[in-house]
């Protein structure tokens, strides 16, 4: 898989920016954040086999890719933004 | 100075605009407008043009960032001025004159702190008393002609024209 398209990672700074939770502590500007995005796009398509590797069978042959992405944002959504 | 006219969140129009800004209450009831940061929204003030109209116009405009307290905004406004007689068929044509840019505003360090910017209306459409006249106002959001790297919305809440009288 490609990283997004130019139009997808516009959509999502745009999104992003409309909630004030994600910009509350903003030391950052319009730019920095899309770079941010850009960024963070780029890892997880470099280390999109490595993910998948970290997964065990049978899972990682079982599940679908839109399922394994589904797991991933639960796993996160738990990490990182219990509170928010 | 004087000033020549005021328009708050709810005297804007914004019907019939294709990207518009959205009309709210904020701290429970403090009517804005939230202009966006990624996309140029737009709205327009509208009145005649007040007898004794003289020099340059200016518009100020008064709100705060939603949540941003770095970077700068910009924001834009055009004026479209028409004498009754002219030939123009204002139910299917505009006729703004080019668009004027504000400085770039730094915005306060806290979210939430109101200031002030002005517009200087250089490019007015030579509008004279008595002029039907329109100015459609917004955030210069994708930078076309300041720079605009605030983050979140710009929460408008009044605008003031003043002349030089």
């Amino acid at each position: 898989m490609a990283v997004l398209a130019d139009q997808d990672r516009f959509d999502i700074w745009a999104e992003v920016m409309r909630y004030k939770d994600f910009v509350s502590a903003s030391g950052v500007t319009k730019a920095d954040l899309r770079a941010a995005v850009n960024a963070l796009d780029d890892f997880l398509n470099t280390n999109a086999s490595a993910t998948n590797t970290a997964i065990p069978q049978p899972a990682r042959a079982n599940l679908s890719t839109p399922v394994k992405a589904l797991l991933l944002m639960h796993i996160i959504q738990k990490r990182y933004l219990k509170g928010v | 100075m004087a000033t020549r006219g005021t328009w708050d969140a709810f005297s804007l129009q914004i019907t019939g605009l294709a990207t518009f800004p959205e009309i709210k209450p904020v701290n429970a009831d403090i009517m804005i407008a939230a202009f966006d940061a990624a996309a140029d929204e737009l709205c327009h003030l509208s009145g005649v043009a007040p007898q004794g109209l003289t020099g340059t116009l200016t518009l100020e405009v008064f709100g705060w960032m939603l949540s941003a307290t770095t970077g700068t905004i910009g924001l834009r406004a055009e004026v479209e001025a028409v004498t009754p007689g002219d030939s123009l068929n204002r139910g299917t044509t505009h006729s703004f004159d080019s668009i004027n840019y504000a400085t770039s505003a730094t915005v306060p360090g806290t979210a939430g702190f109101e200031f002030q910017t002005t517009i200087t209306l250089t490019n007015n459409d030579s509008i004279a008393a008595g002029d039907d006249f329109i100015i459609r106002f917004g955030r210069d959001a994708d930078g076309t002609g300041t720079t605009d790297s605030a983050t979140a919305d710009f929460h408008l809440s009044k605008i003031e024209l003043r002349d030089a009288a």
